[in-house]
């Protein structure tokens, strides 16, 4: 594979490659937005093309779709015809992963790797889980939202399995950063669908206790708020049945000046029928008051919505 | 944009095999610009054109897809009988058929029939789509290409609806916004996929919000407040909570709105400054401000999000199909 720091030899100089004739790229008489290739990418996609017609499935090829890929690395014809060549030769998968690792120090974020990646150790099975997460891990150390990462991450749980230590993993990023939707989100994904917990319905309790301090440590976070409000999700009538959500929300409306998302979450209550108790009572009168209009000079940014939002409230029920 | 018609730095060889999805982002920008007159329109149709792969006859036992390659790297001469070879792409299909309308070209002329049927063959048993028969990855993106191209092809025999609906319906999350695939983090880009997809196939009544709050197939109350507060204090949009504010997201999640007739409710003016912060002396787009240089992918979405902006001497967009309006309307 070229680097760097070696020098590029033209495949017309390699020996071993002379019985090839490059197929030049045929762009027309009059090609719209025509790129200014460099020598060296021309000439890799003109030899590409040959081995490619010609369906040559051998090892000069494999090697070819390596300098091809390093090219071009989103060129999923490439990447196709290179997984041909693999189960042609029955080439090593285990070495195939290190390859796909190699490519991803330059330029991680491309759905052909990864996808590669998935083909790769689907062949290899549960053998490779361990392998699978260790290298999600390893960009995730990088970037901890990676879409990509993340998204291969949860294919490895649920295909090929290693659910034991996820949840902790998600504890530990939330620990280096509580601001991490990323890690919510596969917080969320563990607790519903880790064969090891139960269920949604099963780790609610513990998981409002953990929502419900992450959002005393950091209000302005919307990332707990979703996440505790997402606990609830088809259940409104357990949401404004759990106290220590309608709770929480008073808490942060009264001493915190962070106060978007408990007023959002409030209005949600309050939508599916809360019956709030005296001191919050207070609040949301004080709240829906034509005298004061926190709710908008809150949230400048959005002060229209909140006000289309207090406008669809329904009355609240007479003071008993 | 004009200049990067005419040819785009060596920077771009890596995006070669989406020649034509760089070409939709030229030819889209110049005629939200108004400035369709610079393009020869017969020669883009005929370089257009010269993607298609070939009409073909969809039948049991052959899963080809019949529509345009992205690029010469992924196209191979016609005469190969292999039908291996044939690599032609359901989102490089969207954005050819998306040139071909802006610049007016008739459809009469396309066998519609046969990039219908056969994009059939790429739905999977769970209503996703991969966009490329020999196998490659599956998530809402190419759920609204083949929505948009049924859309402006007027045939719907080519995909399942309600199946594709059942998978956008699994691909929101907890928060109201959508992932990529189930259990993703939900996502701006994703979430455009998802609400666009679902308005072209007429799940989502236009102008929801002027509406009474009727039922919907998806939450939109959450999904409606996830894609307001994805306005930051910079005035940006970013595409994730607690993420950085993106120029794409501009056109990602204001086009959400827009779809739901919420764009009432984002700060105008806040979002506006942000966009012009990113605005690069040489006419295109960064990312956010101060990253240079700036690339055809956010030129060519901050030019959008400002005609969702209404900004002055842009022509307006008919935003779940990426193209301007008028040429929308010449079906």
């Amino acid at each position: 594979m070229s680097s760097d720091e070696e020098e590029w030899v033209p495949f017309s100089r390699r020996p071993g490659w002379r019985d090839v004739t490059p197929v030049p790229q045929d762009d027309g008489p009059n090609p719209v937005v025509p790129i200014a290739y460099r020598e060296e990418f021309r000439e890799i996609m003109d030899y590409f093309r040959a081995l490619y017609f010609a369906d040559e499935r051998s090892r000069r090829s494999l090697e070819l779709t390596a300098e091809a890929i390093d090219k071009n690395p989103g060129n999923y014809t490439v990447w196709h015809f290179r997984r041909r060549v693999i189960d042609a030769l029955n080439a090593d998968l285990c070495g195939e992963l290190d390859f796909v690792s190699l490519i991803s120090l330059k330029n991680s974020k491309n759905y052909q790797l990864w996808h590669h990646r998935r083909w790769v150790a689907e062949k290899l099975g549960p053998d490779s889980a361990n392998k699978e997460l260790e290298f999600t891990k390893m960009i995730l150390a990088r970037d901890a939202k990676h879409y990509h990462a993340w998204s291969h991450r949860q294919w490895v749980l649920q295909s090929l399995g290693g659910w034991e230590d996820e949840l902790d993993y998600c504890a530990q990023l939330l620990d280096d950063d509580i601001f991490n939707n990323s890690a919510w989100n596969q917080r969320y994904f563990v607790i519903s669908k880790s064969p090891l917990l139960g269920g949604v319905q099963a780790m609610r309790d513990s998981e409002v206790g953990y929502a419900i301090e992450a959002i005393a440590a950091n209000p302005e976070n919307e990332s707990p708020w979703r996440y505790l409000r997402g606990l609830f999700k088809g259940h409104a009538d357990l949401l404004i049945e759990d106290g220590r959500v309608s709770e929480a929300c008073l808490k942060v409306l009264k001493t915190s000046n962070q106060r978007v998302f408990a007023l959002s979450l409030l209005l949600d209550l309050l939508c599916h029928g809360l019956q709030p108790r005296e001191e919050l009572r207070e609040v949301v009168q004080r709240l829906s008051s034509e005298m004061e209009l926190p709710v908008e000079t809150m949230d400048p940014m959005r002060s229209s919505y909140w006000a289309w939002r207090k406008s669809n409230l329904l009355p609240l029920p007479e003071a008993s | 944009m004009e200049m990067m018609l005419e040819l785009l730095p060596s920077e771009y060889e890596s995006q070669e095999i989406n020649r034509l999805t760089l070409a939709y982002f030229v030819v889209c920008g110049l005629d939200i610009l108004g400035a369709l007159d610079r393009i020869d329109k017969d020669q883009v149709a005929r370089w257009v054109l010269s993607f298609y792969s070939r009409s073909g006859t969809v039948e049991p036992g052959n899963c080809q897809f019949y529509g345009f390659h992205g690029s010469r790297t992924s196209q191979y001469p016609l005469d190969k009988q292999d039908l291996s070879f044939n690599a032609s792409h359901l989102a490089s299909t969207y954005c050819a058929l998306a040139i071909l309308k802006i610049i007016g070209y008739d459809f009469s002329n396309l066998d519609s029939n046969s990039i219908s049927l056969s994009m059939k063959n790429l739905q999977q048993p769970d209503g996703s789509f991969i966009p490329i028969h020999f196998g490659a990855e599956r998530d809402l993106r190419f759920v609204y290409c083949a929505a948009a191209i049924s859309s402006m092809l007027n045939d719907w025999c080519g995909m399942d609806k309600e199946k594709a609906t059942d998978y956008i319906i699994k691909c929101q999350s907890y928060d109201g916004g959508f992932g990529l695939v189930p259990g993703s983090e939900s996502h701006g880009g994703a979430t455009y996929c998802a609400v666009a997809a679902l308005q072209l196939m007429g799940y989502i009544k236009a102008n929801y919000i002027s509406r009474s709050t009727g039922s919907s197939v998806v939450n939109v109350a959450a999904l409606l407040e996830w894609a307001l507060q994805r306005q930051a204090a910079d005035g940006g949009f970013q595409g994730r909570p607690n993420k950085a504010s993106d120029t794409c997201y501009a056109f990602w999640v204001v086009g959400v709105l827009r779809i739901l007739g919420a764009d009432q409710f984002l700060d105008k003016d806040a979002l506006r400054s942000f966009l012009l912060s990113c605005q690069s002396e040489y006419g295109g787009f960064t990312k956010f401000p101060g990253s240079p240089p700036p690339d055809l992918y956010h030129s060519y979405y901050g030019l959008a999000a400002f005609s969702l902006l209404g900004e002055p001497g842009l022509a307006q967009l008919q935003v779940e199909l990426g193209i301007t309006a008028l040429s929308g309307a010449l079906t």
